[in-house]
């Protein structure tokens, strides 16, 4: 038996709003921690510390990559913005096989997607 | 040694991929009338239902618990469903666990189920699986499974020192292990060329590191000792169970390659067994990808030298250990909802000495773990399975 459903989905970001705002607009916009400084991107509402109250900050943007997977699924590191104490998954979109470095770039549709493009890396 | 249940019932379809017109439906009903003749109750006897199946996506039945109460003829019982991602079916043996320890049901059916094969193309169910990650922005950015899986191993494989070979072993050694479970979705004789030739999918996972999408379901009745009837006296009994979570976001953790989340569950369940993971003498643990399993024994304690036990026999069918003599979910596959109630129903008649030929070890083992997670190890559940009165 066939049958196809389609769903029209009107999602709310709720507190994660200043973070997808952000991606729409190609910054990296992160939580920084009350408590202690700690600043993660992605942003976590709750810091290790146990402090629950935070401040949007906007990163330069950069990032560096420790790991990268590619195939068949894709082209995706494990990267740290700069200013970030953090780490975050992101897409690699047109690194060559030596680009560590890259810089967050605005997604192509609504969806708060994390992608980097290469950037030279800084003397 | 109070704190025990019993696991007066245990089984297990096939998982496979179905295409003999059935449904998941047919498949729990398998399952539990399996489990329940095993048991040697009736069905009136069963005071609670506790369903595990990962998403209504899958099934495209919102409340599955009540068709499923109606189906296997339980009406009246108490019915509800569990969920946490992979650990969805563990979770569910720990709430009819739970219930049977705090007296609100004294004998309790665990049923997982899921159609994770034949129900969906591949790639949306591959879609749907993405949205087990945060979604927004692990999800958003399109990120899989198999690569997040990935992202996670290099690390581990750097430390610990392993080569695509330790990785291929794994496959190797439960694919091999399938071949004796008449239940197995991928038995296969499997060389490491075959697995290096397999299409990459995120380095370093090749096709052949990961586990299947497969139908099936598996159900266990669980009993308080007061109402063990005297023929299941030597029925196994749940000793010990642990759950514990971590960041969901691979990159907030301090060591993104180490399964904590695994430790501190195992940590618990061993505590409540009054045991150490040393004394565990078979395991069925969570292999959704070849590197996870290494990452998951090395979690939970069971090797104090990972790299010479994985490479000796410690964990093969002979060994100290034996891991995923099912075949795990490499081999014996992997219907999400049903992998942990089948990895605690398979230790479950390890302990009693009722597993397959070939596959039962001749001295049944004392002690044996089931080891299940969801996400990249955010959620683990494990359970901790022991023998019963001598027979
Ligand atoms: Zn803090």
């Amino acid at each position: 038996m066939k049958h196809t459903l389609t769903l029209d989905y009107d999602l709310a970001a709720g507190w994660l709003r200043p973070f997808v705002e952000g991606l729409a607009e190609g910054v990296a916009r992160a939580r920084r921690c009350d408590g202690c400084g700690r600043v993660s991107f992605v942003p976590l509402r709750v810091c290790d510390c146990g402090k629950a109250h935070g401040s949007w900050i906007d990163l330069p943007g950069t990032a560096t990559v420790s790991r990268r997977t590619t195939g068949a699924d894709g082209d995706f590191g494990l990267v740290t913005f700069a200013g970030a104490d953090t780490k975050t998954v992101a897409r690699l979109d047109g690194f060559g096989p030596g680009d560590r470095q890259g810089a967050i770039v605005r997604p192509p549709s609504a969806l708060p997607a994390i992608i980097l493009r290469p950037e030279p890396k800084v003397a | 040694m109070d704190k025990m249940v019993a696991v007066l019932g245990a089984a297990l379809t096939t998982f496979n991929r179905r295409k003999d017109g059935s449904s998941f439906r047919d498949w729990a009903a398998e399952a539990t009338d399996a489990a329940i003749a095993m048991a040697g109750l009736e069905r009136a006897e069963i005071e609670m239902l506790v369903v595990a199946s990962e998403s209504d996506f899958f099934t495209l039945q919102l409340n599955p618990a009540s068709v499923l109460a109606n189906d296997l003829g339980l009406s009246g019982a108490a019915a509800f469903r569990v969920e946490g991602g992979g650990a969805s079916g563990q979770l569910a043996v720990h709430a009819g666990v739970q219930a049977i320890l705090s007296g609100t049901a004294a004998r309790v059916l665990v049923v997982g189920v899921d159609p994770s094969a034949s129900q969906l193309p591949a790639a949306a169910m591959k879609e749907l699986y993405s949205y087990s990650f945060d979604f927004w922005h692990e999800g958003a950015t399109g990120v899989s499974a198999t690569a997040l899986y990935a992202l996670s191993v290099q690390g581990a494989m750097e430390r610990l020192g392993l080569t695509d070979d330790d990785l291929a072993a794994v496959t190797i050694g439960n694919r091999d292990n399938a071949r004796l479970n008449p239940n197995a979705h991928l038995p296969r004789q499997h060389t490491a060329e075959e697995i290096a030739a397999s299409p990459m999918i995120a380095s370093p996972y090749r096709r052949l590191h990961c586990s299947p999408l497969s139908d099936g379901a598996a159900a266990l009745v669980l009993a308080a000792e007061a109402s063990v009837p005297a023929a299941r006296r030597s029925a196994a009994r749940i000793r010990g169970i642990g759950a514990a979570t971590d960041r969901v976001h691979l990159g907030a953790r301090t060591a993104p390659d180490h399964f904590a989340a695994k430790t501190t569950a195992m940590g618990r369940a061993c505590t409540m067994a009054d045991v150490t993971p040393e004394q565990l003498e078979a395991a069925e643990v969570y292999d959704a990808y070849a590197g996870a399993q290494i990452q998951a024994l090395e979690a939970l304690g069971l090797s104090s030298d990972i790299v010479v036990d994985l490479r000796g026999d410690a964990f093969g069918r002979g060994g100290r250990c034996p891991v995923n003599l099912s075949g795990g979910l490499m081999g014996q596959g992997a219907p999400v909802g049903a992998i942990g109630v089948a990895q605690t129903a398979t230790c479950a008649l390890l302990v009693e000495g009722r597993y397959h030929d070939g596959l039962q070890p001749a001295t049944p083992p004392a002690l044996a773990l089931a080891d299940t997670h969801g996400g990249v190890c955010t959620t683990a559940a494990v359970t901790i399975v022991g023998q019963g009165a001598a027979a």
